[in-house]
């Protein structure tokens, strides 16, 4: 009995010692950005100078992009969730009902926010009225081209219109051997529903109305749908493509055009090996249009931080909202958006980069972004999963582009029965 | 007699003595041994199922605090949704295949590996490999060799001139459900080799050499002599076989998602796809409880087997 005893009291002493060392941070930062090696040392940067400014300890909790809101959703709901959290801006509805989520305009008060952030990136955080996040980075996704590849292809000028595109696409698949002239994503619904939702934009289509109708079955998005099937169907763009697939064939000079957002120059310096000697092939294009003196489209995009604290609480002086205050620095702001090829999220610190030549011709090229409509909706996930189902299902050849809308339409209106909007 | 009891009785009893005797101190060091092992199947199996059944019986989406009982919607939600049938039948597909296919290739390997030859020792351990591997490992291994651009696979037809651009195996449905099968027999061969190994070095060497004598061929060997020796492994292996690929996840997730589509959506896939992609925990539980369903009955089997002593 004695040595059972013994057995106990050393487990005690362990795990108060094990649970004593998961304390021994100040505050826990969940983040994306930090599991991606392109990134990595930039946000390790940025937690290091913030221990030495504010004697506070981050322990940074990495994981892949396509892993953090399941992560979440699990730590929410064995009450094990971080004090920050990095979100891509379409995840926040799908949070915006858990209740130890902080509203941060009563931190650090409405008034404060709206002066110190842009407009467009403090909205991409804001769910009906509550300031749910904090914007980190933002920017659009957008067609980028390997200018490289265009000349090899004897391409001058990035294509206008679609048709344009094609007969581009056409000359890279003859040119450049072994070659995907268009690294469409075609597996990841995630990343399909991107590539979809821009192309039916393009052929002035749309998926879900601001009344949250859902009004894929159109001829403008069946349009949309079969040209994307036979980009597939002529070897212009190829099965089994996901976004970081997608930067490697066109940072490797495999491919010419893909869409995302602007951090792709750092994921383009990282595959390619060059380092910034690689920026001259980096060229951001507007998205061809359907016919010419049409507006060319792109997708609102952003990075955004959200604070957890018990009965969603918080007070300016806790750590956690000293980090936050500390990342919307214009020291943080003017040096880690640039370095992750992004746009800040401050109205002094857009101000501070207006002559970054690369952020100034990818804003020209994307112009005014619009908002994801999908995203804005709290069954986002569900949503995406059909799309990309469907979708994918027409450009295997599994039905037709028709069926899949059909079905699209059929699905997506089922499942919006119990959407909310955040507005 | 009367004088030894005496002096029995007169012996000093230790004051930590039980009074249920030795059987009884052998039974509470059983049970003290069992211990841990029943706390970890508490923890770890027990405790996560029962969960899982009572969720089942609620409505518990991330947009929701805490569940709402609703009884058996879910179950009636699951018998009208078609998603979860193709789910069973694509497992059922899935099963079949890769049982049938690693008894075919493991008893096979056995076969070759039980013959007399040079460097056969060296060959059995290279056999384990697949199986010392870790599953996502063997599956990352795989989708390279079935990769669209880089494989292997195309490569090789493409020298042989048999193909004449590289073929998206892992996006057709019978490619992608041919290659989830073929990983998962190249990773189960090494467990059924080594039983099928263990039964024939039991078999009387003697009686094969006698049959031969008689004039057997192999076929006639293999049919009338080596398979009812094998019966009570046979039966083991496909049980167990049939348990393990009922319950396969990481592979199929690691190689195809469970795509093209929902073409290798297996029931532990769908079971993921709800609780993680659509965040839907009481649909999920539901449909795990149901794929608990499934495995009972050759789990039962199993336990009968192992019981009477097969």
């Amino acid at each position: 009995m004695n040595t059972f005893t013994r057995l106990i009291g050393t487990a005690a002493v362990a795990l108060a010692l094990g649970s004593g060392a998961a304390k021994a941070a100040d505050l826990s930062f969940m983040s994306f950005t930090y599991a991606e090696e392109a990134n990595k040392a930039i946000v390790q940067g940025v937690l290091d100078n913030f221990q030495k400014a504010e004697k506070l300890t981050v322990e940074p909790l990495g994981f892949a992009w396509g892993d953090m809101q399941k992560n979440i959703f699990l730590r929410a709901r064995s009450k094990t969730l971080p004090d920050i959290a990095q979100l891509s801006e379409r995840w926040l509805p799908t949070f915006a009902s858990l209740d130890n989520l902080v509203d941060l305009n009563t931190v650090y008060g409405k008034d404060k926010l709206e002066a110190a952030f842009a407009p467009d990136a403090l909205a991409m955080g804001n769910i009906n009225g509550k300031q749910l996040a904090l914007p980190l980075l933002s920017g659009s996704i957008g067609m980028v081209a390997n200018r490289e590849v265009l000349t090899k292809a004897g391409i001058n000028d990035a294509p206008k219109t679609v048709d344009d595109f094609k007969k581009a696409l056409v000359a890279v698949r003859d040119k450049v051997p072994n070659s995907v002239p268009y690294s469409m994503a075609t597996k990841n619904n995630g990343s399909i529903l991107i590539d979809f939702m821009v192309w039916n934009w393009v052929h002035g289509g749309r998926i879900i109305d601001d009344a949250g109708k859902v009004v894929v079955d159109s001829r403008q998005s069946r349009d949309a749908l079969g040209f994307m099937v036979g980009l597939l169907k002529d070897r212009l763009a190829a099965p089994e493509i996901d976004r970081p697939d997608s930067r490697r064939l066109l940072a490797q000079g495999a491919s010419a055009f893909y869409l995302d957002a602007p951090q792709t120059r750092t994921f383009l310096r990282d595959f390619s090996g060059k380092g910034q000697a690689f920026d001259a092939n980096v060229l951001p294009m507007p998205t061809p249009v359907l016919k010419a003196g049409d507006k060319p489209v792109s997708v609102q995009w952003g990075h955004l931080l959200v604070q957890f604290a018990a009965g969603g609480k918080a007070k300016a002086d806790d750590p956690a909202d000293k980090f936050l205050t500390y990342i919307i620095s214009d020291k943080v702001q003017t040096d880690l958006p640039l370095k992750m090829s992004a746009l800040p999220v401050t109205k002094s610190a857009r101000a501070a980069v207006a002559d970054d030549a690369y952020l100034k011709n990818w804003s020209a090229a994307t112009g005014d972004a619009r908002r994801n409509e999908v995203g804005i909706w709290s069954n986002a996930a569900d949503l995406t999963n059909i799309i990309g189902e469907e979708v994918q299902g027409a450009l295997l050849g599994q039905k037709s582009a028709d069926d899949a809308i059909k079905s699209m339409q059929a699905r997506l209106t089922t499942s919006m029965e119990k959407a909310k909007k955040s507005e | 007699m009367a004088v030894i009891e005496n002096n029995v009785g007169a012996y000093p009893v230790s004051p930590h003595a039980n009074r249920g005797g030795l059987k009884a101190g052998q039974n509470r060091i059983g049970l003290l041994l069992l211990l841990p092992a029943a706390v970890a199947f508490a923890a770890v199996i027990l405790y996560p199922f029962l969960s899982a059944l009572g969720l089942s019986l609620f409505e518990y989406t991330v947009e929701m605090m805490e569940p709402r009982f609703i009884g058996f919607e879910n179950f009636y939600k699951i018998a009208s949704d078609p998603d979860v049938w193709a789910a069973f039948w694509t497992t059922a597909i899935y099963v079949a295949l890769t049982t049938t296919g690693t008894l075919a290739a493991g008893l096979g390997w056995a076969l070759i590996m039980n013959q007399p030859f040079a460097g056969r020792a060296v060959l059995r351990s290279m056999s384990l490999l697949p199986w010392v591997l870790p599953s996502t490992v063997s599956a990352f291994i795989w989708g390279w060799i079935f990769n669209s651009r880089y494989g292997v696979l195309n490569a090789f037809l493409m020298e042989l001139g048999l193909i004449d651009y590289p073929q998206a195996w892992l996006s057709t449905p019978e490619g992608a459900m041919l290659a989830v099968v073929l990983t998962k027999i190249w990773l189960s061969i090494p467990l059924f080799m080594s039983f099928f190994l263990a039964g024939l070095q039991n078999l009387d060497k003697e009686q094969i050499d006698a049959a031969r004598v008689d004039g057997a061929g192999n076929w006639a060997v293999l049919r009338d002599h080596i398979l009812p020796h094998l019966r009570p492994v046979l039966m083991i292996v496909v049980v167990l076989g049939v348990i393990g690929n009922l319950q396969q996840f990481d592979t199929i997730y690691a190689l195809t998602g469970g795509g093209p589509v929902r073409a290798t959506t297996v029931l532990s896939v769908e079971v993921y796809r709800r609780a993680f992609e659509q965040w839907d925990i009481g649909f999920a539980s539901a449909v795990g409880v149901l794929w608990v369903a499934a495995l009972l009955p050759p789990a039962f089997l199993y336990l009968r087997m192992l019981v009477k002593g097969n």
